[in-house]
């Protein structure tokens, strides 16, 4: 393994998401901001506790995840496919980097904006409303490894994507909708059945209580469970990422 | 004999059931230019591709200096430098920056004083700080060879490197490969420019249809057929083959 060619790599892409901070940190920030006022401050004052915290608390947990898992995804699926498309990613290929290097490089930027945007949202949130860290530990977990599952995805949409079309399904018609109905503006519980059952088999439903949990020490289901799903998630993309990497599918002909 | 840089054994590469390379074997030895010709779709980038890392051959094995490019990637890819086929340049960094990161990527601790000297050897020291995209053609073009040079490589495929380009940056970059294999480098070029393989290469190789057909010293194969020019025992070498196959 190459320290040196990690370490580049890894730098290069932080480069990358910091020359356009405007798209890749500020608008991410603008807009989870907006739905913290819409739906936590000016809703939230009319909306009734939920699970026994206020609703502006309640949510912020929520948008943090949502944030994260969407800056996680996007910023290895775009990196990764626009050097795919503009032929960029021949000097990674004809570099002495393996399919571990590039995992560790691209994932590890990935996070870290993740991260980025996620305090910085949390940090917004602080200004309206007292917040408390019920379990460090939990947050750190989810937060690591939603983080890393969502990069390891975003990898593998752009490995399989050979149109911007095909990168766009996930963000939009994947993510977003499991967000949305993982329990960010709301808890499983208000649902009727056979929604409530339903929403158990969402992904994102775990990694948004799970950190809610971590925040709030209230969530739909238990941490454990949270932790289960998202350790075999993680487990089951990176799988899938480093068999497509080390493969050179849609990189090497 | 010194051992080759380069040694093709055996090659065959297949992209399902289209042979792009024919049981191809080939030895380049140190500090020369090997020139690739044939038409296109030939493989001759696919042969550069399997050998520099961005194809894998579906047989056969490829040493560079005795290391294996397959289980000796790691070695083999620090001793190679590709300049491709196509142009490419990330519109996020400058000049400066990407010869930077192309050195960490090869494994060499990035030496802003190397990249600076790359960049006034390659006339790119003006443009420096500016946007990569915002350079001409040309620039990009020497921008491609110089991060090619990055790590020092032993052995340099240039991929077309003229194609589209000007005569006199075609000059310019042939002024370029001549110091290089003054500087020790062994080269392996591809071009459709025959009269510029005939000057430049020590050695040809003829590739169709993934078979190599001619693999012989310039002088020798201009002796052999004294008066006629490279371009002339090319084309009909290339019309024998294509009578053979159509046969």
């Amino acid at each position: 393994m190459s320290a040196i060619a990690l370490k580049t790599l890894f730098l290069k892409e932080i480069r990358r998401f910091s020359k356009v901070w405007l798209q890749t940190v500020l608008s991410p920030l603008v807009t989870t901001s907006l739905y913290f006022l819409v739906f936590g401050v000016a809703l939230g004052s009319r909306l009734r506790e939920i699970s026994g915290v206020p609703y502006i608390q309640f949510v912020v947990p929520g948008l943090v995840m949502m944030t994260m898992v969407r800056d996680a995804f996007l910023n290895t699926s775009s990196s990764l496919f626009q050097s795919k498309i503009n032929g960029t990613i021949t000097d990674v290929l004809v570099a002495p980097i393996g399919a571990f290097e590039m995992l560790v490089a691209y994932v590890g930027a990935a996070m870290l904006r993740a991260f980025l945007v996620g305090t910085l949202v949390y940090l917004v949130a602080l200004t309206f409303t007292y917040f408390p860290l019920h379990h460090v530990g939990w947050i750190l977990f989810f937060a690591i490894f939603v983080t890393a599952t969502l990069a390891l995805l975003g990898m593998v949409a752009a490995l399989w994507a050979e149109k911007f079309d095909h990168l766009a399904i996930f963000p939009n018609f994947v993510l977003l909708p499991l967000a949305f109905l993982g329990g960010v503006f709301y808890s499983i519980d208000l649902l009727p059945e056979p929604w409530h059952t339903v929403s158990l088999f969402n992904p994102l439903l775990y990694m948004v209580n799970g950190l809610r949990y971590g925040f709030l020490g209230v969530a739909d289901v238990t941490p454990e469970a949270s932790a289960a799903v998202v350790l075999l998630s993680f487990a089951v993309v990176l799988a899938v990422a480093s068999a497509l990497l080390r493969s050179g599918y849609n990189l090497r002909s | 004999m010194k051992p080759p840089v380069l040694r093709c054994r055996h090659v065959s590469k297949r992209y399902g059931k289209f042979t792009a390379l024919r049981d191809l074997s080939l030895e380049v030895y140190e500090g020369e230019i090997f020139a690739l010709l044939g038409p296109n779709g030939a493989g001759k980038s696919t042969l550069i591709h399997c050998i520099t890392g961005l194809a894998k051959q579906s047989k056969g094995s490829i040493e560079v200096l005795g290391f294996d490019t397959v289980t000796d990637f790691r070695t083999t890819r620090r001793l190679v430098g590709l300049v491709p086929q196509e142009i490419n340049y990330d519109p996020f960094f400058t000049p400066l920056e990407s010869l930077m990161i192309q050195m960490g990527l090869m494994g060499v601790k990035p030496n802003r004083e190397r990249a600076e000297s790359l960049l006034k050897t390659f006339s790119l020291d003006e443009k420096r700080d500016a946007y990569t995209r915002t350079l001409s053609g040309g620039m990009k073009r020497r921008l491609l060879v110089a991060k090619a040079l990055v790590h020092g490589p032993r052995l340099l495929f240039l991929d077309e490197p003229t194609a589209g380009v000007d005569v006199e940056l075609r000059q310019e970059l042939w002024q370029e490969v001549e110091d290089l294999r003054a500087a020790g480098t062994t080269i392996v070029l591809t071009t459709h420019y025959i009269e510029e393989a005939e000057k430049l290469a020590d050695r040809i190789g003829i590739l169709h249809k993934g078979e190599l057909l001619l693999v012989e010293s310039r002088d020798s194969l201009l002796e052999r057929h004294s008066g006629r020019s490279l371009e002339e025992i090319y084309l009909e070498l290339i019309r024998k083959a294509e009578g053979r196959h159509a046969a």
